[in-house]
């Protein structure tokens, strides 16, 4: 027995030793930062986390990034109570403001005087759509918007003019289907991609209400701008099939030459190899008149559980700016050529292009709880999928499908 | 120590094991001596003490979430609130998963979801009733509308392919056990070969038959183009998502299958068979009176086992991603429900229907092994 004893207690000293030690080590305040980060981004992250954590003595910013199920993996981190003190999150996550999962910021940023957490710096369209539940829950780090990435070699093949903002969406359609041959295809969709909203808002939709008590998805501009998206989905007149795409890869498509038009985010990367065979305008001018695009956003919010909450905002503000100097920014002084060619050097002869394109971004949708099974659950699913797929007409369904979005947004009243 | 930070972000989980490791030392140590104290043998005592950590993890890592799903399965619980809230019908869950209704409706109609109205229960969400099927009776037209259509699609695919899965998987782990129990060349490199896909990761198998049924590139597609079948959306097709994975998974479960009634076989005496062949009998007399019975005791628990595992389908579907509306089998449903959804209550009531599903059903299989499962030693009773 005295033994067993003698071995719990060597134990129990051996585990102690390294508290001692860690705490000499080091006097500054861990944050801990969750991200979605793959390798190459994470290693790119990690240099500007790097450079906070040199920049003052107060905060060590360690980075733990989880690329693979990210959200499952975060769910189970903050119900485990193991959630980092910080984490990313995209435009649609903020729905868990709801539950009580970030902290809300209004009084930080209402005190604070630098740059970074000046909303008036912000697109009004991002910063305001991330003002739910009547607080602030994260900085916004990243907004780019959709734009119209184009391969200038077939364009130039079939003797085409290059997209440009003054097209409508009826010029995008034509170019495309002029430029589709048996070796290429003029643009290309595939079951969510591109988001069909993006028709809805060009067209003069919405999706709900501002009150969040209506879903006027029967309207005739949603009509309109769904039966557009669902006529040019797998329509080999100028998209691929569903099966070419299965087989080829969606984005490996684009990058392979064979699709002469694709609508992506500004940040995605196809002028990186293509040595200036691809350019980039703005999306075509909707019913509105106007070169509507959403914005894809995402944030980094404090954990509502932090140990540390004034260090978190601290390191979350240090590292959004240093974080906006490296994606595309959502802040209306990051809005320059200059700016973006400096945050992403191989954009160079497109960001002209894409920073005209930022004064339209308009966030994706509105948050409220529940807003996936809204957008995805019963608006996608029940309305624009089987429209798309020839099961049923916008117009039939419409009425019957607005009834569900209905519902959903009454168990919030 | 290099990195301080990040030491200290592991430090705790390391704190943490090292308390656990204490805590079940002393759990041990706490067992011995109350058994001892008990008059307990010292032999018992040990044996009993050393499966204590087993015994403590069965209960807190298995018992308690059973039990926990089960209560959970009567409130509003979302993983992320710190604890579940009471539902005003603790039932709710359980009558939105379940509830069905017909009512006849006009052919030249559309039936519109206002038309088959609610049910009238109070819960988180409104619960009303969409068009799940129709049928027609006479010259009379039923719509059979569900207040979780998606929950009813999901058990209805997951009960075909089991139905279709599990004999098919059965019959052809049958006929590569005959022919592995032949006296062959090189039978230990074939039965190493069919063992095969039981030693593949589920996740590994599904990716591989992906690759397989690629509309294009696929290997199954090339070959029914050959003879002239274009090619086929195996996975994006609402009439082929059930084949695709009876397929794949059938090919799945040879392995282990096979193994277990090779040992049947060979556990059968040959002098069945010479004592058959004196009496003038044939291949197919041997193979319907001696193996197939001599066999279904090891046939049964492969039905068994194979019949519980078709019904929990995940991995594959996990990898390869089919669309809800006909596509998701009733694992990957209660998933998305706890994890996508954010209605861990509701899927936790979903998972106990899901249990009791498959209960209700391996009790059919074994009340019916009565009229088919031969064991000789229940026989030697009733000659007894």
């Amino acid at each position: 027995m005295s033994k067993l004893r003698i071995a719990i207690l060597i134990v129990l000293v051996l585990a102690m030793l390294p508290i001692t030690a860690s705490t000499s080590a080091q006097d500054k305040v861990t944050i801990r930062i969750t991200t979605w980060a793959g390798v190459e981004e994470a290693a790119e992250l990690q240099a500007i986390i790097d450079e906070v954590n040199a920049s003052q003595d107060a905060i060590e910013i360690v980075h733990e990034p989880k690329p693979s199920d990210y959200y499952t993996v975060l769910q189970t981190a903050l119900a485990g109570n193991e959630a980092a003190d910080l984490m990313w999150i995209d435009y649609g996550h903020l729905e868990w403001a709801f539950d009580g999962v970030y902290l809300d910021i209004s009084d930080y940023i209402a005190a604070d005087d630098r740059a970074t957490a000046d909303p008036d710096d912000y697109f009004p369209g991002i910063w305001d759509a991330g003002l739910v539940e009547g607080g602030t829950w994260g900085l916004p780090w990243i907004a780019q918007p959709l734009v119209l990435f184009y391969n200038k070699d077939i364009f130039d093949e079939m003797g085409v003019e290059y997209p440009n903002p003054d097209w409508t969406w009826d010029d995008f359609r034509a170019a495309a289907v002029a430029v589709t041959n048996e070796d290429h295809y003029g643009f290309t969709m595939q079951q969510g991609w591109p988001p069909p909203f993006l028709w809805v808002y060009s067209f003069g939709g919405e999706l709900v209400s501002d009150d969040l008590t209506q879903a006027p998805i029967d309207s005739p501009e949603v009509i309109d701008a769904i039966n557009f998206y669902a006529s040019m989905i797998w329509n080999e007149e100028l998209c691929p099939s569903e099966e070419t795409i299965a087989e080829e890869g969606f984005e490996a498509m684009m990058r392979a030459g064979r699709v002469a038009m694709f609508i992506g985010g500004a940040a995605d990367d196809y002028e990186r190899s293509t040595e200036g065979t691809v350019g980039v305008s703005m999306l075509p001018k909707g019913a509105t008149g106007e070169n509507t695009t959403t914005a894809w956003v995402a944030y980094t919010a404090i954990n509502a559980d932090t140990e540390h909450p004034d260090e978190a905002y601290d390191a979350m503000v240090m590292l959004t700016e240093g974080i906006q100097n490296w994606k595309p920014s959502p802040r209306i002084s990051h809005a320059t050529v200059e700016h973006f060619v400096a945050s992403i050097p191989y954009k160079a002869d497109t960001a002209a292009d894409i920073v005209a394109a930022l004064p339209y971004m308009r966030s994706e949708y509105k948050v409220f709880p529940h807003v996936g099974d809204f957008m995805w659950g019963v608006w996608r699913n029940d309305f624009v999928y089987p429209v798309v797929r020839g099961e049923d007409t916008a117009e039939a369904l419409a009425p019957d499908v607005r009834i569900l979005l209905e519902d959903i947004l009454a168990q919030n009243q | 120590m290099g990195d301080p930070g990040a030491f200290n972000t592991y430090y705790p989980t390391l704190l943490r094991y090292i308390g656990l490791a204490i805590v079940l030392c002393l759990l041990i140590y706490g067992t011995y001596r109350g058994l001892r104290a008990l008059g307990v043998k010292p032999e018992a005592a040990t044996g009993f003490s050393l499966i204590t950590p087993w015994i403590a993890g069965r209960i807190v890592l298995t018992a308690f979430p059973i039990l926990l799903s089960f209560y959970l399965g009567f409130t509003e619980y979302n993983i992320l609130w710190d604890k579940p809230k009471s539902l005003q019908d603790p039932l709710f869950h359980y009558k939105y998963a379940l509830s069905l209704k017909v009512m006849k409706f006009d052919a030249d109609e559309r039936v519109s979801i206002a038309a088959l109205g609610k049910l009238d229960a109070e819960g988180p969400r409104i619960a009303r009733y969409r068009e799940l099927d129709s049928f027609t009776i006479g010259d009379t037209n039923y719509v059979i509308g569900a207040t979780d259509p998606f929950f009813f699609k999901a058990v209805w695919l997951t009960l075909r392919y089991a139905v279709f899965n599990v004999p098919l998987g059965l019959i052809a782990a049958l006929c590569v056990a005959l022919l592995l129990n032949q006296s062959v060349r090189g039978i230990g490199y074939w039965r190493t070969l069919y063992y095969l896909p039981a030693v593949l990761p589920a996740a590994a198998t599904a990716l591989l038959w992906w690759w397989l049924f690629a509309p294009k590139s696929g290997l199954i597609n090339w070959g029914l183009g050959q003879v002239g079948i274009g090619p086929m959306g195996w996975f994006t097709d609402k009439n082929l998502v059930l084949p695709s994975f009876i397929i794949m998974s059938t090919w799945g479960v040879f392995g282990a299958n096979t193994v277990i009634l090779l040992a049947g076989l060979k556990n059968i005496p040959p002098e069945l068979y010479e004592a058959a062949a004196i009496d003038g009998a044939g291949t197919w007399s041997k193979f319907r009176r001696i193996t197939i019975p001599m066999l279904s005791p090891a046939l049964f628990y492969n039905l068994i086992m194979g019949m519980i595992a078709a019904l929990q389908l995940f991995t594959q579907q996990a990898f390869i991603p089919t669309d809800r509306e006909d596509g998701w089998f009733l694992n990957w449903f209660i998933y998305n429900e706890a994890f996508n959804s954010g209605r861990m209550g509701y899927a936790s009531a979903v998972g106990w229907l899901t249990s009791i599903l498959i209960i209700a059903i391996t009790l059919l299989v074994f009340r019916s092994s009565t009229a088919w499962v031969f064991y000789e030693s229940s026989r030697e009773g009733e000659g007894a």
